[in-house]
């Protein structure tokens, strides 16, 4: 994890556990066009050479979903914001 | 993963002192309906100078009990000062966190919403009302304090847990000993140690029986 397709760029990383209250959080960060989606055994693998930003709103997440969505962050990158408005995950 | 089979089953009691009996049996027989089950009527003993006391249970489910201690001729006064927070055990200073203050507890399951809900008016008819209705992540709980102070939950799962839960658990805990194991543990630290163990452990991961689909 690391680097980009390119080798140039940062690929941000972030793991989401596929359970149902978390269906819609892949959903909504692949509405990003330089968002992509995968899949490594249960997880959903949400990457991008851009900073990944969820919106909460979109989402729909009650509280406690919302907050404790993240399974993990590649190293290389951080969550910068998760809050009321946003999940943001960019090079740390 | 533990090797070891695993042979106990379930909460045999959990016990607590008392200065208020009276409002104990009324809150849990009389309000909540959790039959009183068993009791000893014990005189003082031991080396030290032992109160003479009644130890009371009552029944939680699933022959689960929970368990008081009233000593007679004591008060409050025996476990120290009076807090500004907590309860008749655990003592705190106004400026200690609520978060930290809340954060032992007791949660008796219940099977549903609808046993929930029955809960949730049996207390609200009484001295010690509901004071939190809270979905969490995957389960939904009712909170109220007792007459004791002690900070009391029923809770309902909203689905099963799935089996990929169980993976995520153990990678969870294994990336947290890491991360505690070094130096200035941060919640950044374990998410990206976990990452890790995502990558080592999570594609060749197979739910070790058939649970409930995702």
């Amino acid at each position: 994890m690391g680097a980009g397709l390119d080798g140039t760029g940062v690929v941000n990383t972030l793991y989401v556990l596929d359970v149902p209250e978390n269906i819609a959080v892949p959903k909504v960060a692949a509405e990003d066009p330089a968002v992509t989606v995968g899949r490594l055994g249960p997880y959903f693998v949400i990457s991008s050479d851009q900073p990944i930003v969820i919106d909460r709103r979109a989402v729909g997440a009650r509280h406690a979903v919302w907050y404790s969505c993240v399974a993990g962050v590649a190293p290389g990158a951080a969550i910068t914001k998760h809050d009321k408005d946003a999940l943001r995950v960019e090079p740390a | 993963m533990s090797e070891l089979d695993h042979r106990v089953r379930g909460v045999d009691h959990v016990a607590f002192p008392t200065f208020d009996p009276a409002a104990t049996v009324h809150f849990y027989r009389d309000v909540l309906g959790f039959p009183v089950v068993h009791s000893i009527c014990a005189a003082g003993w031991g080396p030290e100078q032992h109160p003479d006391f009644i130890h009371f249970f009552f029944d939680i489910g699933n022959d689960d009990r929970i368990a008081f201690f009233y000593y007679f001729g004591t008060d409050p006064s025996v476990g120290g000062p009076r807090g500004a927070k907590g309860d008749v055990y655990g003592r705190f200073a106004a400026d200690v966190p609520e978060y930290f203050v809340r954060s032992r507890h007791l949660a008796i399951h219940v099977d549903g919403e609808e046993d929930l809900l029955e809960y949730r008016r049996r207390l609200d008819a009484s001295d010690w009302p509901v004071e939190m209705q809270i979905q969490h992540e995957t389960i939904e709980s009712i909170y109220t304090h007792d007459p004791n102070g002690y900070f009391f939950e029923i809770t309902r799962a909203l689905r099963p847990v799935t089996p990929q839960e169980d993976l995520d658990a153990g990678l969870t805990i294994d990336a947290l000993l890491d991360v505690v194991s070094g130096p200035d543990p941060t919640f950044g630290k374990l998410l990206a140690r976990k990452a890790e163990l995502i990558v080592e452990r999570a594609a060749g991961w197979e739910p070790a029986s058939t649970g409930p689909a995702s």
